[in-house]
């Protein structure tokens, strides 16, 4: 499992630090026109993909600009006869979604912020700083890969009622605040690609060990630190599990657990207001998708560090 | 400057002052938590008593108890892995294959691919509950080709086939890393066979899927711990009343968060990591006879 701290990954020209933009396309482009009719089969079959892909969202869109009337018509039809954009109004003024899109922002961005400075330290000082222990510090941060999260699930929640944090938003920060093994070897990988030769011309400027972080480290590893910020968005903005065990108010629900909540709290009875359940789910899908369409580029350099793991 | 020793010193102080953070975390998140899992598991604890000592009670009862639900879980668990894990395993490698094509609008397909596994699972919950509900859109679908299509999300029977269904969907995160490995393919290793007259299937074979072995064996390994673990779904769909999908984790929750048996509920976890731990080791002994390492020497 961990033969890939045998040696340092060897440095793939692909994943130079700044080198971005779209991979080079295959040579076989060269061949389009003559096969064009030979690749039919391929056109039939990812269309037939894409569609099965893109048609559940576009009944989520359809749904949430439906009417309350017509969402329970049957058979359902994916063209809405009323476009009701005031349903992504009503999200607001009816529901409490506003509140809970609030709180997933107060606990993502301390996430953010606290798993890429805490992975980037500990990634410069993995990869650059000698140290008695780096080797067993690193093999260690291996080790924590393996280890499933319900197998410290319980220990935690207990620790954390211990210190009072039940229904406050710090057992979901707090963990983000020390990094992950994950993070951590991401940054190393990329960190041991940036050339050693700036560290020490910075060194005989008489830069610290911190300034040479803060100054030469920091500007060359922005897509990692951008890849880790993206993972610890997506991780906690759907996160569910976390808030379900520490947060009972509902004031403090964010905003994954408040919609699940809201399908919940409808009368016995009475199926809840899908359009409104689906304008709830447009507001927790759309910025992920709007976070991976901008980082797209850094997270092509990060899955390229990543295609380095030997497991 | 100082001496070298001192620059030495200083650089190891520098090394322990940049982990720390890491480390205190390691400590508190990892370590300690992961003994006093070990050490719960052998006692019986509401959270307000006092924990008594009960020795391998709880491993036993979990075991071998009358209406134990482990194997229920268990079972459970495995059908979902052992179907979802090769699945999207193969359609991953196929939708690349083709995506990696020369064909139009490659991006437009490549981001229609993706999209679906970008999407927050209890938004993936919510669309899929509504799309399956018994008298929803893809059984409105069914209807029309004359097929009675089952309550998914609600028969005991199905409720796991719809969760598959749901995991299918996102299989996009794959694809993606498929691709990129595609990509990385020297093209010569498929000039050179193409002179030797061999055809597609023979290149598929000798080429390109030694040449994707180490990411299949990412994905397996991945796919393997993420099925196993899978809760939020099935907690969303189910909210645990039902005997079809209980599985691991939401067994785990339910004993731990709702009836408050935190003893038993540790011992569950330490089953479970054993379990997940033997399993990995296994995959990987057995990766051994069908990775290629580029550069490897043999």
């Amino acid at each position: 499992m961990t033969s890939s701290s045998q040696a340092p990954a060897p440095a793939r020209s692909a994943v130079r630090p700044g080198l971005r933009g779209r991979p080079a396309s295959t040579s076989t482009t060269t061949r389009r026109r003559p096969r064009l009719r030979s690749r039919i089969p391929v056109y039939v079959i990812l269309l037939f993909g894409t569609v099965l892909m893109v048609l559940p969202l576009l009944w989520m869109i359809s749904t949430s600009l439906a009417s309350t009337k017509y969402v329970t018509t049957f058979p359902p039809r994916i063209i809405p006869n009323t476009f009701q954009v005031a349903n992504y109004g009503r999200i607001f003024s009816d529901t409490d979604l506003g509140k809970y899109l609030l709180n997933s922002v107060v606990i993502v961005i301390p996430s953010m912020v606290g798993q890429v400075v805490a992975s980037s330290f500990a990634g410069y000082a993995l990869a650059r700083l000698r140290a008695p222990g780096r080797r067993v510090w690193f093999v260690i941060t291996l080790c924590t890969l393996m280890i499933p999260y319900e197998a410290t699930i319980v220990p935690t929640f207990v620790m954390f009622r211990y210190l009072g944090w039940i229904n406050t938003f710090w057992p979901l920060i707090v963990p983000q605040l020390f990094g992950s093994g994950y993070s951590i070897f991401l940054m190393r990988q990329f960190i041991m690609q940036i050339p050693t030769e700036y560290d020490e011309a910075a060194r005989l400027d008489g830069l610290s060990y911190f300034g040479i972080w803060r100054r030469i480290i920091v500007p060359l590893s922005v897509p990692a630190m951008a890849t880790v910020a993206i993972f610890t968005f997506t991780f906690q903005w759907g996160n569910f599990l976390g808030p379900l065990i520490y947060i009972n108010d509902s004031d403090k629900y964010p905003l994954a657990l408040g919609l699940y909540a809201m399908t919940q709290t409808s009368n016995v009875g009475q199926t809840p207001d899908w359009n409104l359940i689906m304008a709830g789910g447009m507001l927790l899908t759309v910025p992920m998708v709007m976070v991976y369409f901008f980082g797209q580029r850094f997270l092509y350099e990060g899955a390229n560090t990543l295609g380095q793991i030997r497991v | 400057m100082k001496g070298p020793m001192s620059g030495r010193k200083r650089e190891a102080i520098a090394f322990y002052l940049f982990m720390l953070p890491w480390i205190v975390g390691i400590l508190v998140l990892y370590a300690v938590p992961l003994v006093a899992s070990l050490v719960l598991s052998f006692t019986n604890w509401d959270l307000f008593q006092t924990p008594q000592w009960v020795g391998l009670r709880n491993y036993t009862g979990l075991l071998a108890g009358e209406g134990t639900s482990f194997w229920l879980a268990l079972r459970n668990t495995a059908y979902y892995a052992a179907i979802l894990v090769p699945v999207n395993l193969a359609m991953s490698v196929a939708f690349a294959l083709l995506l990696n094509q020369p064909i139009i609008l490659r991006r437009w397909f490549r981001t229609a691919f993706y999209l679906p596994s970008t999407i927050p699972v209890v938004a993936v919950v919510m669309l899929w509950s509504w799309l399956l509900a018994p008298s929803g859109v893809i059984n409105s679908i069914l209807g029309l080709v004359g097929i009675d299509g089952p309550a998914w999300l609600v028969d005991p029977a199905w409720v796991k086939n719809g969760l598959i269904v749901m995991g299918v969907w996102q299989l996009g995160g794959g694809v993606v890393l498929f691709l990129a490995a595609l990509q990385g393919i020297p093209r010569h290793l498929y000039e050179a066979t193409m002179l030797d007259g061999a055809g597609a299937w023979r290149q598929f074979r000798s080429i390109t899927v030694p040449m994707l072995s180490p990411i299949i064996l990412f994905n397996l390994v991945n796919g393997i711990i993420g099925a196993l673990q899978v809760f939020t779904q099935v907690y969303v769909v189910t909210q645990g009343h039902n005997a079809g999908a209980l599985m691991m984790v939401p067994f785990l929750y339910e004993n731990a968060f709702e009836f408050n048996k935190m003893g038993y509920a540790s011992a569950i976890a330490v089953i479970f990591f054993v379990m997940i731990m033997l399993l990995t080791l296994i995959v990987l002994k057995w990766s051994r006879r069908w990775v290629y390492y580029e550069g490897e020497v043999n």
